[in-house]
């Protein structure tokens, strides 16, 4: 599988192969023979000082005068987020029990993290909050209600907050 | 150790002539195994296009970690079997390196008859298993499989070494602490609902993935009840519910991430212990094989000029250079691995065999991994030679090559007749690979020999009931038995009935026993130990 890096918005798709003791860079570009090392990048022998700071995903890159920012796109991630949204987008509930709180409106935006709704079961509450940023897109329980294991609780939709 | 001093006249009508034949017979399997790898049917592919899969090439090339070997086994499995209508057995098998780690891979192949598994479907992935099991390999799975082909289910069903097989070595390899991932991108129906549940690991594909025991139509025959392919066994009910997958995934690149992802949690074993060299590409070019191999195969040759064109710097210390002549043994380095090497250079006789059984078990003692290049009519036969005990020499070689704890890897070059086989280390002797070259051939006699004494019994039949035949009645006997015999004996007919794991384009032997020494190298073998040679 090919490493993808976002560079300026765009997605790029790269891999390394050996090459004697060092390494080839190939793209759909085309290919090189790189080096990394001591604060110098080598493309095909021509050298240039080159200083990478990397922060989680994130790569700061400063090059011939220039700053850029990369970002690494996890495969898992990457390819997991083109099927997000859609009816299967629900949360269930986790065991049987009854809704205490509902704090969210149909068509309201929500941002990853923000309480959904309360449910109460063998005498525990618990917070359901938006597993990612979007909007709610369906309710399916009142406040009062008793549900089953497993019954729909809240749908989100992708896009909005 | 000295470089081989080659005495190959490389401008000779000779050599150019056998290098036309042979690279003729290179393109020939290339283009066989292209069409096995990539020609379907419009409506397969159409069908997969529907089904929103990607092709099992394309799949494997998405889980390996780019620009690094892949060896793909036995591609022309099948070939010659069911009418030539399942290639590569409709299995994918192959090492190859997946976040850094060296696993074997088993890919369902379902542009073939939906990936329904053949005998030699079963042959194949139980010999992937074997693979993992003898060389300490992780297996990835693909699984995408119809099921058992119902019209030949006696023959995977129920004997030792049949689909029960599969599942058996599963579970040793669990056993003996090598994971396992399964990727569920279709159906596993039946027996191949067992592949995921026996792997330590396994993701499923939402939508197009499933496992049952019984699929919704035999559900409804038996029972009555009616579900959906989802309800019975999609990636909900199996990653929710079940607990029979592990990981949901929302489409096929995204099982592969996470499959890549749980192999590279794996700890990297310790290859054995060696003094590897510095690698280095052989002095002679591998090129030239091709003019050193005989158009006939009855031509005699030097394998030293071979062994020139495989190993490192073409360097090689041979043993016993005086003695034994008929069997070249010596060492070497490949790909910077030290190796020994027995190569046949001619028939064997006492002296040669006694040399082969002394220096295989000198390897075990240095624990060396053994390269057998074979090219064996046999053993002398005659009385000079059973005076002398032709047998117990050729008894003492094959009681040494099968108690060898060393890994042993075994190249058909050209032929492989008769006992030479056993003492070379055929595919009974578990060598942990075996492959042919292409215009190699294996019988347990020549083709010519065996259709002259079965013409021979045939004309005696008919003498007693008073028939004679003339020249020409005798070759309507003989040539028909020639021809299925030649058929029979032929590189492409082994590697159709997984006698071997692969044809090899002579020039691709050195990378290919690279790659497979590294592999065998992860099961390095106990303390030698052997039992009783007749002296």
């Amino acid at each position: 599988m090919r490493h993808a890096f976002d560079i300026g918005g765009t997605e790029t798709e790269v891999w390394l192969s050996r090459d004697g003791a060092g390494y080839r860079l190939h793209g759909d570009a085309g290919e090189a023979r790189i080096g990394l090392a001591a604060g110098r990048l080598d493309v095909d022998g021509v050298g240039e000082p080159v200083l990478v700071v990397l922060d989680g995903e994130t790569i700061h890159v400063h090059l011939g005068g220039a700053n850029y920012v990369l970002r690494h796109k996890d495969p898992a991630r990457r390819f997991a987020d083109e099927d997000d949204g859609g009816a299967g987008d629900a949360a269930r509930a986790p065991m049987p029990g009854t809704v205490v709180r509902i704090d969210v409106a149909v068509g309201q935006p929500v941002a990853l993290g923000d309480p959904l709704l309360v449910i109460e079961s063998m005498k525990l509450e618990t917070t359901i909050r938006a597993w990612h940023g979007g909007t709610v897109a369906a309710l399916h329980v009142a406040p009062g209600q008793s549900f089953d294991r497993d019954a729909l609780l809240v749908t989100l939709s992708a896009g909005g907050g | 150790m000295r470089r081989i001093v080659s005495g190959l006249d490389t401008r000779s009508a000779e050599f150019l002539e056998n290098r036309a034949h042979n690279r003729r017979l290179a393109a020939e399997l290339k283009a066989t195994q292209e069409k096995a790898r990539r020609v379907r049917p419009q409506r397969d592919l159409d069908r997969l296009a529907r089904q929103g899969k990607m092709f099992v090439r394309d799949r494997i090339e998405a889980l390996l970690d780019p620009g690094t070997p892949f060896l793909e086994l036995s591609t022309l499995a099948a070939g010659l079997a069911y009418d030539g209508e399942v290639p590569g057995a409709s299995i994918v098998s192959g090492i190859g390196i997946v976040s850094g780690r060296e696993v074997i891979i088993h890919a369902d192949d379902a542009s073939v008859k939906g990936g329904a598994w053949y005998p030699l479907s079963v042959k194949k992935i139980v010999r992937t298993l074997d693979i993992a099991i003898e060389n300490c390999l992780p297996v990835v799975h693909l699984c995408d499989s119809a099921g058992g082909f119902l019209p030949l289910q006696a023959g995977v069903f129920g004997d030792r070494y049949l689909a029960g097989r599969i599942f058996r070595n599963q579970a040793i390899l669990s056993k003996m602490g090598i994971p396992q991932v399964a990727i569920v991108l279709g159906h596993c129906t039946a027996g191949g609902a067992y592949v995921p549940a026996l792997s330590e690991y396994n993701v499923i594909v939402k939508g197009t993935g499933a496992i049952f025991l019984g699929g919704p139509p035999l559900v409804k025959a038996a029972t009555g009840e009616e579900n959906t392919v989802d309800e019975l066994g999609g990636a909900d009910v199996h990653t929710r519910i079940s607990g029979v997958a592990d990981y949901p995934a929302s489409n096929e690149k995204h099982a592969i991430a996470i499959a890549r992802e749980i192999v590279g949690t794996f700890p990297k074993r310790a290859k054995a212990a060696i003094d590897w060299a510095a690698p280095e590409p052989p002095a002679y070019d591998p090129d030239e094989l091709y003019g050193i191999i005989p158009r006939d195969i009855k031509v005699q040759f030097d394998m030293r000029e071979v062994i020139a064109r495989i190993v490192d710097g073409s360097r090689f210390h041979e043993y016993q250079p005086a003695y034994g002549t008929t069997l070249v043994c010596g060492f070497a380095h490949l790909w910077g691995c030290p190796i020994g090497i027995l190569a046949n250079n001619g028939v064997l006789f006492n002296d040669s065999a006694l040399k082969g059984a002394h220096f295989m078990q000198l390897c075990d003692q240095k624990r060396i991994p053994i390269v057998f290049l074979q090219n064996i009519t046999g053993y002398m036969i005659g009385r000079d030679y059973e005076h002398r005990g032709i047998t117990k020499d050729g008894a003492k070689m094959i009681m040494a090559v099968a108690g060898l704890e060393v890994p042993k890897i075994t190249v058909m070059v050209n032929g492989s007749f008769g006992a030479g086989n056993y003492g070379m280390s055929g595919r009974a002797f578990d060598p942990r690979f075996l492959f042919m070259w292409p215009q190699s051939q294996i019988a347990v006699m020549g083709a010519e020999q065996a259709s002259n004494v079965l013409a021979e019994i045939k004309v005696r039949q008919l003498a007693r009931q008073g028939e004679t035949l003339d020249a020409a009645g005798i070759a309507a006997i003989r040539e028909p038995i020639l021809e299925e015999y030649r058929r029979q004996s032929s590189a492409y007919y082994s590697t159709s009935e997984l006698w071997d794991d692969g044809i090899l384009d002579p020039v691709d032997t050195r990378n290919a026993l690279a790659v497979t020494l590294s592999a065998a190298l992860n099961a390095p073998g106990g303390d030698p130990h052997y039992g009783v040679f007749r002296m």
